[in-house]
């Protein structure tokens, strides 16, 4: 019933992405939030534009998801360096 | 979490602990187990009480009973008795046998959560021992689990909350090992888990998102194939019970239950999560910032941040609460158990990166302080139990004993003249119970129940409780119509027009929460007769304007 363990050699080149060798490396993951980061905070910005209308600014629960998003992109950024050691 | 064996470095430092060090530690355990001692004689108060004490206990009562005869909760709210559940069933459904052997009542209800708290707990206790193998902090991170003011409210309700996080807490335990070892078996076993949890209460969608992303992360294949097991068995169970109500529990539990968000309820339940927890929060955190910088994401790290941020977000939806952090709750106090006991065992994995070169360059210049901090270190987490457990601090400040001991402790009742909870009952959303309930309480809710009894016509209640004991039939679940109502989902003419009738012989209200065109149609037809006081809360009795 069980599957051998995660004793094979792990990699985390993008090649192995669809085998069982492949895991997500702290650079990967990094790249993923910082982008996440960006986009959600330019999306939440562009929430005002796209509703078109509404009034008052940034809200509270705006401003929360923004710093938000500013720590996501530092966190991610930050595991950049931290280069192919497994996530 | 722990793997020496691809260790960089592992730092062994020798400390005695001391005598100073179980003396605290004995301390912080009987802070701790006084919690528990209150939390069993809060539930045991709870469990002789025959009426509502949380707002809504007695329509999940209603849900049981219905499952308990073989039909469904999730009915059409539009023609009499206007009732519906907007709950997922696994709970009720797991008391309904209870109903065929001991009949209508709450205790066992009660007592179901008040096991899944306890299970929770043994489970957390379990978790911490398996990665730290320290027996005592396996305990106090499980007791510390059941002294937060969260868990206490939640704990003895007939509520499906604590269920909920019972199932999640056991599944995230079981997959945490289970996964990167490939047990298909006990995989499988923690996937069906968060679909319990998750038909228990639909907040459980957090630890699914959680187990995902960690899975997805450890191997996207893996990860992929798992997901889509585990969300067609999802699926199909969803859509079984979608065809089997005519489309209501899609409509009820489903549609009506995304409610309006305050930003505000978000913050001052998220401040006082902090402020209550923050002595267990602070090594929590200390752990995930470990994991992610010097070892691997571990499955707990993940579960604690999604739960903490996701939980905070869902905190401030109407009707929501403090309970939208028990599951962050249950992940900190095992990431903090686990941070706790490798300080005691002595044994960190530091990676080489540029942290660690920062931290070494650091302590060229400054001397290694390692050994003197670890033996404040050591202190300190007795000392930070004890915090903890001052922090959380809530009993009954009257009755011969816990009066006596508050008398003893200088503890003063700061809600209702007879109970302190350190979290007070101020914050927006912040559940207002916890105190123990009365002799006054019960007369106070014989009183409702007789009124009842002496009408022959219908009787429109905002709690089942009382139309349960007179044995009468529940009419409407007044914040399912109100969330109909304001998803435009609701046709209240029957209702509404059986209030314009006067058709009810009584009203009982007790916080509003019917949607306004009934409430209003209740203050043209009906007038308040008489206000009973129970549980601390206000109850109206309203009754039909004569028709002159």
């Amino acid at each position: 019933m069980e599957e051998k363990p995660e004793q094979v050699e792990e990699s985390s080149e993008l090649r192995y992405i669809l085998t069982s060798r492949f895991t997500v490396s702290k650079r990967q993951l990094g790249i993923v939030l910082l982008l996440l980061g960006i986009i959600g905070f330019i999306g939440i910005f562009a929430l005002d534009y796209i509703g078109g209308g509404r009034e008052g600014g940034i809200g509270p629960a705006q401003h929360a998801a923004l710093i938000l998003m500013v720590v996501i992109a530092l966190f991610g950024a930050s595991l950049i360096p931290l280069g192919d050691s497994p996530a | 979490m722990a793997d020496s064996s691809d260790t960089d470095a592992v730092y062994h430092v020798s400390t005695r602990g001391g005598v100073l060090f179980k003396a605290l530690m004995i301390f912080a355990t009987v802070v701790l187990l006084f919690a528990l001692i209150v939390l069993c004689a809060y539930a045991w108060n709870l469990m002789t009480f025959p009426y509502d004490y949380d707002q809504g206990e007695g329509f999940e009562l209603v849900d049981t009973i219905l499952f308990s005869q073989f039909r469904s909760p999730y009915q059409n709210t539009d023609s009499y008795p206007f009732y519906s559940s907007n709950y997922p069933p696994l709970y009720h459904v797991i008391a309904a046998p209870f109903v065929w052997i001991f009949g209508e009542s709450y205790w066992y209800g009660r007592l179901l959560s008040l096991l899944s708290a306890l299970i929770a707990a043994i489970a957390i206790g379990f978790a911490v021992y398996r990665e730290g193998h320290h027996r005592w902090i396996a305990l106090l991170s499980g007791l510390a689990f059941l002294s937060s003011n969260t868990i206490y409210h939640i704990a003895p309700l007939l509520r499906q909350h604590i269920m909920m996080v019972m199932f999640e807490t056991v599944a995230i335990v079981i997959l945490v090992q289970a996964y990167p070892k490939r047990q298909k078996c006990w995989i499988l076993i923690g996937l069906l888990l968060i679909i319990a949890a998750g038909y228990t209460k639909q907040l459980a969608a957090i630890t699914a998102i959680a187990v995902i992303a960690w899975m997805i992360l450890r191997n996207p294949r893996r990860g992929i194939l798992w997901t889509l097991g585990f969300t067609i068995t999802g699926g199909l169970i969803f859509a079984w019970m979608t065809l089997a109500t005519n489309g209501e529990w899609w409509r009820q539990a489903i549609v009506a239950n995304v409610n309006a968000f305050d930003p505000f309820q978000t913050f001052g339940l998220a401040w006082l999560w902090l402020r209550l927890h923050a002595f267990l929060i602070i090594p929590a955190l200390l752990l995930v910032l470990h994991d992610i910088y010097f070892e691997r994401l571990s499955l707990y790290s993940i579960w604690f941040i999604g739960s903490v941020i996701l939980g905070a977000a869902g905190s401030g939806t109407w009707g929501a609460g403090d309970s939208y952090f028990a599951t962050a709750i249950a992940a900190m106090c095992i990431l903090s158990g686990i941070f706790f006991s490798r300080i005691i065992q002595r044994i960190w994995i530091f990676r080489d990166n540029y942290i660690k070169r920062f931290f070494q360059l650091a302590r060229a210049h400054i001397g290694s302080p390692l050994q003197a901090l670890y033996r404040i270190a050591i202190l300190l987490i007795p000392i930070l139990y004890l915090s903890y457990g001052i922090s959380t601090f809530k009993m009954p400040t009257d009755g011969a004993i816990f009066g006596t001991i508050a008398d003893v402790l200088g503890i003063e009742a700061n809600v209702l003249d007879r109970h302190y909870d350190s979290a007070t009952y101020d914050v927006l959303g912040y559940a207002n119970i916890g105190h123990f309930v009365t002799a006054d309480d019960r007369v106070a809710g014989d009183f409702i129940t007789e009124q009842i009894r002496q009408t022959d016509a219908p009787v429109m209640s905002e709690e089942a409780g009382f139309s349960l004991v007179a044995g009468r039939d529940v009419i409407t679940n007044p914040t399912q119509l109100r969330n109909l109502w304001l998803a435009d989902l609701w046709d209240g003419s029957d209702l509404l027009s059986m209030i314009e009738n006067r058709e009810f012989g009584l009203i009982i209200l007790r916080a509003q929460f019917y949607p306004t065109p009934a409430l209003e149609m209740m203050g043209q037809h009906y007038t308040i007769d008489d206000v009973i006081v129970m549980n601390g809360f206000e109850y109206w009795l309203l009754r039909p304007l004569s028709s002159e």
